[in-house]
């Protein structure tokens, strides 16, 4: 590559040292540092109940954004899979004389999550291998009917979910009565989350998953074994959203079937949009902006005033979404991307010539 | 069982590399495939002609896998493939493109032609890198040289200009180090001066790969095939040299004719 021919080495090192410091990951790494010091300044509810919240959701939505982004599927089936870890966790751990439902395993905590994350991957393969023929609209009708089928499935065979759900499901007691460890664990998960993903889409797995995004049938013809590959990365989502899984039911202390309905799964879905379904970082962006919406709109003294109710503030949580749909279909980070742009025209203008076009290519991928 | 090896064997023997057998293919009621027979022998250059419409990609889609025939058999390398998916095909050294590109528009051209390796090599599940892949990595860079897209490799392939993806789906074909290339159509879309260096890469393809081609400019065909087949409305109606080809009335009847307005009125 390098015609003078001189230390290769040194210049690829330099050349990836730059490409490590692009804009989006200094951002990215700015909004983690700040995550993890928010403890020292942020309120308590702010830190354990609007934060944490945030990076659960944030994790689960980035399982969506994963698969839409490298694999060209959407899928509402990553609710359920968090669910189907919840449940695991909730009957694992529950003792034999709690006062509560379930199989009571009464198993230590650590144990029970090894299980739900084992249980939640082979359900994941079995429900991937199923809809791995399938794409577009249709994969996202299959996943639907798995999220409607968990909810009633669950619902039925109550020794697993105990009428009205598993309850004093306690964390282990490295996060009982520790909320900000949680916290910052949850902050961790997300990072580790976030770089896999991206580091997966470099690797001859997920380029070759990407190829499949993009077209099925050269990738069948190259070879590939399309369904195989969409199963596998299917499976590699949902493990991720047991993840989440778990942390939600240690945050909550229980788990209902209502509790993976069609409601919840499709909130998930709302905030892979508002983010972006094609951005990682929007699927945290959008929980972040989801769950303030619910906590910090509902309380505005105006609200009362017009009357706002549950059901009219899902209304307007439809209209923002509707609005920001229409505006960028890539959601707030296209947004954000749009404005960055923007941006650099403008520089570009003042200054009266183009700037490096190696900056203009960069930043396209996902 | 026995049949089918000494089949296999008889085939390998006579260096048939593709053997199909009364193909037939059906699409609801439009017969596109009426029972063709095509034997093509390793070092083949066979050009497929035909005005549009007459069966030739759908042909090419048959010997690819990516469609299964109504009846008939695909015997490549003495294997018989009728009932294979096209995702075994590469292993036999058959690679093809696609007469509609068919590229992986959100990726580089050098991840283009880097994957275009993997899928054979069984590399594609693996999590991490290794010396395979910058083999790979280094043959992608040397195809997209190979054709003329050096300076692009680095390009999302959707942001290619619609030469340079023909171009490009060339590469994806031939990156892969088949024995036996089916190029749709090559030359479409391409300007005068890259149909000429097109002319030049097949020419100068390695003597052992076969190659069968598509195409309806008639100089790049008639100039890289050695054996040329016409085919109109699924069956074939001629087949003979180059030479033999652009003086057969029947053939300019049906093909030429119509192209150079040459048709006239029906009898
Ligand atoms: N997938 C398909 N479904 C229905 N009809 C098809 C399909 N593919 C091709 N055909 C029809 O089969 C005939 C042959 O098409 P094709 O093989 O593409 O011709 P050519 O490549 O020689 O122009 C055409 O009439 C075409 O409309
Ligand atoms: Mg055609």
């Amino acid at each position: 590559m390098s015609p003078t021919g001189a230390a290769p080495g040194r210049v690829q090192s330099r050349r990836t040292l730059r490409r490590l410091l692009s804009a989006r990951n200094v951002v990215v790494a700015a909004a983690t540092a700040l995550a993890l010091l928010l403890p020292l300044f942020g309120s308590n509810f702010f830190v354990e109940f609007v934060m944490t919240r945030t990076m659960i959701l944030g994790i689960a939505a980035a399982t969506i954004v994963f698969l839409a982004a490298y694999g060209g599927m959407v899928s509402l089936a990553q609710y359920l899979l968090a669910g189907v870890a919840g449940f695991m966790v909730g009957n694992a751990v529950v003792a034999q004389d709690a006062w509560s439902k379930g199989l009571k395993l009464g198993w230590n905590p650590w144990v029970a999550v090894l299980f739900a994350l084992a249980v939640t991957t082979a359900v994941a393969f079995v429900l991937g291998a199923l809809a791995s023929r399938t794409t577009g609209i249709y994969f996202l009708m299959i996943t639907l009917t798995y999220a409607v089928i968990g909810y009633y499935v669950f619902g039925s065979i109550t020794p697993l979910s105990g009428f009205g759900g598993i309850t004093g499901i306690d964390p282990p007691g490295l996060f009982e009565d520790h909320p900000q460890r949680m916290y910052l664990a949850l902050v961790v998960l997300s990072v580790l989350v976030y770089v896999a993903f991206r580091v997966l889409a470099v690797t001859p797995f997920g380029l070759a998953l990407q190829g499949i995004r993009d077209d099925p049938v050269r990738m069948a013809s190259l070879g590939f074994n399309v369904s195989l590959h969409r199963t596998l990365a299917f499976t590699l989502a949902g493990f991720t959203a047991g993840l989440a899984g778990v942390f939600n039911v240690w945050w909550n202390g229980q788990i209902d079937p209502t509790s993976i309905s069609i409601g919840p799964t499709l909130d998930l879905l709302i905030v892979a949009v508002i983010g972006g379904t094609l951005s990682l970082e929007g699927a945290w962006l959008g929980a972040f902006v989801f769950v303030a919406a619910n906590n910090y709109l509902r309380n505005l003294p105006l609200v009362d005033h017009i009357g706002i109710t549950e059901a009219r503030f899902n209304t307007i949580v439809g209209v923002l979404v509707l609005l920001i749909m229409i505006l960028s279909p890539d959601g707030l980070a296209g947004i954000i991307d749009r404005i960055r742009l923007g941006l650099r025209r403008l520089v570009q203008l003042s200054r009266g010539s183009g700037a490096g076009p190696a900056e203009a290519a960069a930043g396209s991928a996902p | 069982m026995n049949t089918d090896a000494a089949t296999a064997a008889s085939a390998e023997r006579s260096g048939s590399l593709l053997n199909l057998e009364a193909v037939v293919v059906a699409f609801g009621g439009l017969q596109a495939l009426g029972g063709v027979d095509l034997k093509v022998w390793k070092g083949d250059r066979l050009a497929l002609l035909g005005p549009n419409g007459a069966g030739k990609t759908t042909l090419f889609n048959v010997i690819a896998g990516d469609i299964k025939p109504t009846s008939g058999r695909v015997i490549i390398k003495g294997i018989d493939c009728t009932e294979l998916p096209a995702r075994f095909r590469p292993r036999l050294g058959v690679a093809r493109t696609y007469q509609k590109t068919r590229l992986f528009r959100g990726l580089t051209v050098e991840d283009n032609l880097y994957l275009a390796q993997t899928g054979r090599s069984g590399r594609h599940l693996a999590l991490l890198r290794s010396g395979v892949d910058a083999e790979f990595r280094e043959r992608a860079r040397a195809m997209a040289e190979t054709v003329w897209l050096a300076d692009v490799v680095g390009v999302t392939a959707g942001d290619l200009s619609h030469g340079q993806q023909r171009q490009l789906e060339i590469g994806m074909a031939l990156v892969t180090g088949p024995e036996f290339v089916m190029l749709d159509e090559p030359a479409s879309g391409l300007s005068r001066g890259e149909r000429e260096r097109l002319v030049q890469l097949l020419l100068s393809l390695d003597a052992d790969i076969t190659l069968l081609l598509i195409e309806h400019d008639m100089d790049v065909a008639l100039r890289a095939a050695q054996r040329v087949m016409v085919m109109n409305e699924g069956e074939t109606v001629a087949s003979g040299t180059p030479d033999e080809i652009r003086v057969d009335p029947l053939v300019h009847s049906i093909y030429l004719g119509s192209e150079a307005g040459l048709g006239g009125a029906d009898p």
